[in-house]
């Protein structure tokens, strides 16, 4: 558990010291903001429907892709970084295992991730002085964050535990983030009535939308996490058999 | 404290380590030799379980790496060869994460930490950031993050290898220090490292042990009896011809040096040739100007042996002292 934590918070910090971390800041609060403003004002136009602007800041297309390229990006330096510069070797011949390895760095990523998000909480604490907001459905939106961040950061540590570069991590996690994004959109063109119900388990658009509305389901919340589970141990495995060469 | 059964492990069909085997004994600093390629890394890599066996068994401190590795791990402080820290973490802030990460308890950790920076010599730049120092400084940082765990054995693969030789000075004294408290195995390519640090040597080419013992005994058994250098006054072309006649000589080489003759002599074992050639030499009326016995060193003892084994190879040796001092460029396996 203290290695664990070490680990963490040696991620995390890891960031600050990268000029990529503060450019992804950068980029993140940029266009959030430009985003945040377009929906502000095509609400206020009269010929728009009345609708929460939190709830369609969480499930605009910008935050898919941005959900997708960033998570990339965050994960792809996680390991690949390491088994580049050798540090991987000290690493992973201290007394801990390579579950504890992953796991610490996917969440030093996602603490990263996390910090990326916070000075978005600033929207609606803004908005809130000019009519009243209901917080429920923005906290359940933030956790949808959480969870489909978690998520693709899972898959992007995955990623980045197969090579030793980092781009080529990044442009496999985008992949495989893709993959799993439009395993749900899939469901609109198979007609085996089974296979459609099961898909639309996957459909993480769907999932977002319930979030975001305040809906807060365990199935998804279990889905998402034994998919992180999943992709931990896939990364764990990988590390371990890269000591087999 | 630390045993090797039969290592073995082969990279895509290329045997890199073959069936080695050798024991560190409590408080031994054993020398790990061999070129550049010779599995030394490999091996080091088994040991501390950065790298699988592909058979064999590491037992340190009584304990099975393959069944108890991270009990095995806890007990062993490794300083890799490619000494890859982190480039942006303070020393003190990096030598702490290895604590934390080696499982000391809390409230040890800063007494640990503070002993590790001293004992390394690297308290004075505590608050730098690693990326900053030279490679002698972040040699030892990655010795003093090794051994802040206190563990039992000190793996360490080259650790003098890159430095200017009064930061080797300064690593090889730092060994010698910390054998009082830890077993210790060290690999290098540099003989005179071997013979100034180390109590034993174990002595590794293309992956298997070609010898073993204390660098004397290496010295004494895989050597002639010292040779003898006489130098003369004049140029005397036949002095090595009359002197090869001697009794117990086993070789004689001439060299003439500008109004001087210098003969080399390799004389049979156990055999004192420092009377018999004084007068042989008086009674021909030449001057001595110089009698001096000359004691093979390790990399005779090297040489000889990598000769031997390339003669069985049949490969030719002539390039071998070359390829020791300047590294093959093999390169290990990984």
């Amino acid at each position: 558990m203290k290695a664990l934590l070490a680990i963490l918070k040696r991620e995390f910090l890891a960031y600050f010291f990268s000029p990529l971390a503060y450019v992804v800041l950068t980029a993140f609060l940029f266009i959030n903001g430009y985003v945040f403003y377009a929906i502000l004002l095509s609400l206020n136009s009269p010929e728009t429907s009345r609708q929460e602007l939190m709830a369609l800041f969480f499930k605009n297309v910008f935050y898919w892709i941005f959900m997708m390229l960033v998570s990339s990006i965050v994960a792809m330096r996680l390991i690949a970084e390491e088994r580049k510069s050798g540090s991987i070797e000290a690493l992973l011949t201290a007394p801990v295992g390579e579950g504890t390895v992953v796991t610490g760095k996917f969440l030093g990523g996602f603490t990263f991730f996390i910090f990326l998000w916070l000075p978005t909480v600033l929207y609606p604490v803004a908005l809130s002085r000019y009519g009243r907001i209901d917080f429920g459905p923005i906290a359940s939106g933030y956790l949808g964050i959480a969870l489909f961040g978690a998520l693709f950061l899972a898959a992007g540590t995955f990623a980045s535990s197969l090579t030793k570069n980092q781009i080529i991590a990044a442009i496999v996690s985008f992949v495989m983030i893709l993959a799993i994004f439009l395993a749900g959109i899939f469901r609109e063109l198979v007609t085996d009535p089974n296979l459609k119900e099961a898909l639309s388990y996957l459909n993480l658009i769907e999932h977002m939308d319930d979030f975001a509305r305040g809906i807060v389901d365990t199935r998804r919340i279990v889905y998402v996490l034994s998919t992180v589970v999943f992709f931990l141990l896939l990364s764990a495995r990988a590390l371990k058999g890269n000591k087999g060469k | 404290m630390l045993e090797v059964e039969a290592l073995r492990k082969s990279f895509y069909g290329t045997v890199a380590v073959d069936d080695v085997s050798f024991r560190v004994e409590s408080g031994e600093i054993l020398g790990f030799l061999g070129p550049n390629g010779a599995g030394k890394t490999t091996t080091m890599r088994m040991i501390t379980g950065f790298l699988e066996p592909g058979s064999g068994k590491v037992t340190v401190d009584g304990i099975d790496a393959a069944a108890r590795p991270k009990e095995a791990r806890a007990r062993i402080g490794y300083l890799p060869e490619t000494l890859a820290l982190y480039p942006e973490m303070r020393v003190r802030e990096y030598v702490k994460f290895r604590a934390e990460l080696c499982g000391v308890p809390r409230k040890m950790t800063k007494s640990r930490v503070d002993d590790a920076l001293a004992t390394c010599f690297v308290d004075d730049v505590a608050m730098k950031p690693i990326g900053n120092l030279s490679k002698g400084y972040r040699q030892r940082v990655g010795l003093a993050a090794a051994l802040v765990h206190g563990p039992k054995v000190l793996v360490l693969d080259e650790p003098t290898v890159g430095l200017d030789p009064r930061q080797i000075v300064k690593v090889r004294e730092l060994i010698r220090d910390l054998r009082k408290d830890h077993t210790i195995l060290l690999s290098t390519h540099i003989l005179p490292e071997v013979e100034l640090v180390c109590d034993r040597v174990v002595i590794i080419d293309r992956g298997k042990i070609v010898a073993t013992g204390t660098p004397e005994t290496l010295r004494h058994q895989l050597t002639q009896a010292p040779g003898l250098a006489v130098g003369l006054k004049g140029e005397i072309p036949e002095a090595d011809g009359i002197l090869r006649q001697l009794p117990g000589v086993v070789h004689a080489s001439r060299m003439g040096v500008g109004g001087e003759t210098r003969v080399l002599l390799e004389a049979d074992r156990g055999s004192d040739l420092r009377e018999s050639v004084f007068r042989e030499c008086v009674a021909r009326g030449w001057t001595v100007l110089e009698l001096s016995s000359r004691q093979a060193t390790l990399e005779d003892v090297f040489v000889r042996l990598l000769a031997a084994r390339d003669a069985e190879g049949a490969e030719k040796a002539d390039d071998l002292p070359a390829a020791v001092e300047e590294g093959e460029s093999r390169g290990e396996a990984r």
